[in-house]
């Protein structure tokens, strides 16, 4: 199998992914075209999910970093772009700030693609700031802190009334988010991570993962490797985060909580940490079964019947598939605890 | 007492052991030696039923334990004295002790097996409330000796039970398993120090990458050897 | 403005004991099973929503007597748990942590949805017996009886346990199987007897904590076991993974926390509770990076 991946040469597996793009943007200008307004909204939320997920995968699944704070940088990306682009003329009505000198003055606005940038850099610099000492927490220690930093996020979205409006929220902030913007960003994401996995940082970032004790006798410090995958994974987030704002119109502190933390591990886990396909595949799945069966349920009148089937599924598939549907099969059983059957059956 | 017959041992899908047979006799010490990797660990696994034999057969005093848990072959008269001890160090000598027994409920010959541990191993009484984890590398050894003696086996596998210990220590380690085997319990000694193991065994086999090389009365397998690194200069 | 006398002080570390003591029992029961299974169990949550619907129904529906009751919630929780562990745990052992957690999620939000679906989503008031009603005012301090019913059944639960782990041959067979599980099968323990045991017993605590939670807050809904689950495991994970005694501690820390920025912030800060909360408990973890009473996480 190796063999036949190294005979491919790299200008060919650049080729493909050109040819793979350029597919994709067509079958998704066929499909804008073709389809109602809902199903096309349904395609662009896929696409900024992927943002986000694939961005995840970056710290979780390459890294090895168990983070819950993905949600938290989304937010930060959302307020930041969505505060930045408010038209100035809607500001003194839905009582939000005018802008500051530095970021414009009063009478600015800032187009889409900026603001977009910026909710990515300022989740990155809070990455950053705080990576530096939850970073060195291992396990579960770093989910619960990470989960911790969302919560931190959350609670400042409500309280920070005069910026965020608390939990009433920002509404009518202008839908730029098309399909184009969504899958241009998710192919920007999913392109870095790809590179950054591929190049020497990922194989340190990999190395750490597998063992840290051995990275570091290698010479690598795991600290400054985290930290750049959590920045990175943080930048993109907040991307996710902006299109999320311009797609949807409105932001809640509560959208960016336990469910969207959560529903995003999922997407990761589900498709295959550590792959580039997994977190595509797991945000369709997840997405798609959602907004299939919804009308199913309304028509039924069985609330709760998407997250039932949507549970049942998840769990049939982690049983079956430990490693997500995407995953590769690990050579030797992980842990080493539980080699072998168990009581009762057959070994 | 012991018969391999032909057995895989894989890793998720990665082959160890390859076709691998071999019997031990009642009443013997039997050693199976190889370089680090062979598969020896591998193979006293599948034995304990820790690791699932993919083909082949294992039968013990002639009944097939294939598809036995390991559990159940410990009721049967099987143990194993794992490589690196495995001991439980957030557990007292006591418990660890006593674990052995776990499936046991005879309590006076529990209580006078202890006894004979005890004198084996007279440290392990001075140390009974200590935690397992506390004791010196030699201690832990016997400790792990006396937990799989616990179990009253007829067959004990031990898995490397000098590595990592000072001579003095090894010397007073191979003692006590040659009283154990004089009791009348079979060995299955599995060492990378070949001279020790095949000073006590009576029959001797060498592994290398998964299968088994050679096989024989020790003296006549250490010939053979010799000869073999005489040709290949190994 | 809020007047810190001394009795305030009390009667908020009484309420912080109060509330510590519930997510003390529901973590004691996620940390015996992560022990074992290396398995963040997060539907256990779920479990007090069983428990409590269930008293709900027995107690305030059918009427049964009290002691009745409990014993049948108990009795139920540990079937659940039992029924989890067979369907779905020995099915999931083995496998990357990751996706046994998923796993457990998938039950969480399975459970959560057909509770949702047969109880429906409006939280029902929930009254516990009268008897557990009667107010006390003391001096110092104003309790209801439910809150002394919480403080002593918690107190002699984990007591019991403690002592059960410590002396029965299953308890040390369970401490032996989290630390080794394959040197414990090595030993002879079979380990799918303990994995149930501790399934049933972690489960049959969170079903009776379910009661507690719904006769101290007096509203009980099909979604209450989220934020419990997540508590739990936030408890288990400041106490220490893997250590018993650390899960009650995180439990009981949690607990007082979440009072104390309640009952010492200015009221117009009340929503910065939980970033409070949560920012002590960064602060915990990087002071202490293994929790306070666990052991370095070996990876
Ligand atoms: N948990 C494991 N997962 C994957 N491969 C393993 C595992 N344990 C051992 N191996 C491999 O199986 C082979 C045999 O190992 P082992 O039985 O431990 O050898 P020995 O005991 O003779 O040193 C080696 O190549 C080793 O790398
Ligand atoms: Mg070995």
């Amino acid at each position: 199998m190796f063999d036949i991946r190294a005979t491919f040469s790299k200008v060919d597996r650049r080729l493909m992914a050109v040819i793979l793009i350029a597919v994709l943007f067509l079958c998704l200008w066929v499909a804008s075209t073709a389809f109602s307004k809902y199903i096309v909204f349904i395609i662009t939320l896929i696409g900024v999910y992927i943002v986000a997920s694939a961005s995840l995968n970056l710290t979780n699944g390459y890294t090895g970093l168990f983070s819950l704070g993905h949600a938290g940088f989304m937010a930060v990306g959302a307020y930041t772009s969505a505060l930045l682009t408010f038209p100035v003329k809607g500001r003194e009505i839905f009582v939000i700030p005018k802008l500051p000198m530095f970021l414009g003055g009063p009478e600015a606005a800032w187009p889409f693609l900026p603001a977009l940038v910026m909710g990515g850099v300022f989740a990155a610099i809070l990455a950053a700031v705080v990576g530096l000492p939850v970073l060195r927490l291992r396990g579960h220690y770093l989910s619960v802190a990470s989960l911790g930093l969302m919560v931190l996020v959350t609670a400042l979205a409500m309280n920070l009334r005069n910026l965020t409006r608390g939990s009433i929220g920002i509404n009518s902030i202008p839908t730029y988010t098309n399909i184009w913007w969504a899958y241009g960003c998710a192919v920007v994401t999913v392109y870095v991570v790809w590179r950054v996995v591929n190049s020497s940082f990922g194989r340190a970032m990999k190395a750490i993962r597998e063992d840290e004790i051995a990275a570091r006798v290698q010479g690598i410090n795991p600290l400054k490797y985290k930290l750049l995958a959590f920045t990175i994974g943080a930048f993109f987030a907040g991307i996710a985060g902006g299109l999320y704002a311009h797609i949807s119109g409105a932001i809640r502190p509560y959208a960016f909580s336990f469910n969207l933390t959560f529903q995003i591990v999922i997407m990761v886990v589900l498709g295959g940490q550590g792959t580039i396909s997994g977190p595509i595949v797991g945000t369709v799945l997840v997405t798609v079964l959602r907004y299939v069966l919804k009308p199913l349920e309304e028509a039924l009148g069985v609330y709760g019947l998407v997250e039932l089937i949507y549970a049942l599924l998840l769990i049939i598939t982690m049983l079956r598939k430990p490693e997500g549907i995407m995953g590769r099969k690990s050579g030797g059983p992980r842990g080493g605890r539980w080699v072998g059957s168990l009581g009762g059956k057959k070994s | 007492m012991l018969k391999v017959d032909g057995i895989d041992v894989h890793y998720g899908v990665i082959p160890a052991v390859r076709e691998l047979s071999l019997s031990v006799d009642k009443g013997q010490v039997a050693t199976l030696v190889g370089a680090n990797g062979a598969g020896k660990t591998t193979t006293l696994k599948a034995i304990m039923g820790t690791l699932p034999a993919k083909r082949g057969t294992i039968r013990y005093k002639g009944e097939e334990i294939t598809g036995v848990p390991a559990d159940r072959r410990v009721g049967m008269g099987i143990a194993l004295v794992p490589e690196g001890r495995q001991i439980f160090s957030r557990l007292t000598v006591g418990e660890n002790l006593a674990l052995g027994a776990y499936h046991r409920k005879d309590k006076e010959a529990i209580k006078k097996d202890r006894e004979w541990i005890y004198t084996l191993f007279p440290v392990l009484r001075e140390r009974i409330n200590q935690l397992a984890g506390t004791l010196s590398g030699g201690e832990q050894q016997m400790l792990a000796l006396g937990r799989g003696l616990m179990s009253h086996p007829e067959l004990l596998m031990l898995d490397e039970p000098s590595l990592g210990l000072a001579p003095i220590v090894v010397v007073d380690i191979y003692e006590v398993i040659k009283e154990i085997n004089r009791s009348g319990i079979t060995v299955l000694l599995v060492e990378q120090n070949i001279n020790m193991a095949m000073k006590i065994s009576s029959y001797a086999y060498i592994m290398e990458t998964g299968k088994i090389r050679t096989e024989g009365a020790p003296n006549e397998v250490m010939k053979r050897e010799n000869i073999m690194k005489a040709y290949l200069g190994e | 403005m809020i007047v810190l006398t001394p009795e305030y002080i009390i009667q908020q570390i009484f309420n912080g004991i109060v509330f510590g003591a519930m997510y003390a029992l529901l973590a004691l029961g996620m940390t015996v099973i992560y022990g074992i299974l290396r398995l963040i169990h997060f539907a256990h949550g779920a479990l007090i929503t069983v428990g409590s619907f269930c008293f709900y129904l027995l107690f305030m529906v059918l009427g049964l007597p009290f002691p009745a009751a409990i014993v049948l919630v108990i009795g139920l929780g540990a079937l659940m748990g039992l029924i989890l562990d067979m369907v779905a745990y020995k099915k999931a052992v083995g496998g990357p942590e990751v996706s046994m957690l998923i796993t457990s999620l998938g039950f969480y939000i399975f459970i959560e949805n057909l509770m949702k679906l047969i109880v429906s989503p409006q939280p029902y008031a929930f009254q516990s017996p009268p008897f557990l009603d009667t107010i006390y005012s003391m001096p110092v301090l104003t309790f209801r009886t439910i809150d002394i019913f919480i403080i002593a059944t918690s107190i002699a639960i984990m007591v019991f346990f403690t002592l059960f782990v410590k002396k029965t041959k299953m308890g040390v067979a369970m401490r032996a199987t989290s630390e080794s599980g394959e040197a414990a099968r090595m030993v002879g323990i079979n380990i799918g007897r303990v994995i149930s045991i501790s399934f049933i017993i972690a489960s049959a605590i969170a079903a009776i904590t379910g009661f507690m939670w719904g006769a101290k807050y007096g509203q009980i809904a099909y979604n209450m076991g989220f934020m419990a689950g997540v508590k739990a495991f936030v408890a288990i994970v400041i106490g220490g993974v893997g250590s018993i005694p650390g899960a009650m501690l995180g439990g009981f820390i949690l607990g007082i926390l979440e009072t104390f920025s309640v009952a010492f912030l200015p009221p117009g800060y009340a929503a910065y509770r939980d970033g409070i909360v949560f920012f002590i408990l960064i602060l915990i973890l990087i002071v202490k990076p293994s929790g306070i009473l666990g052991q370095r996480e070996v990876e």
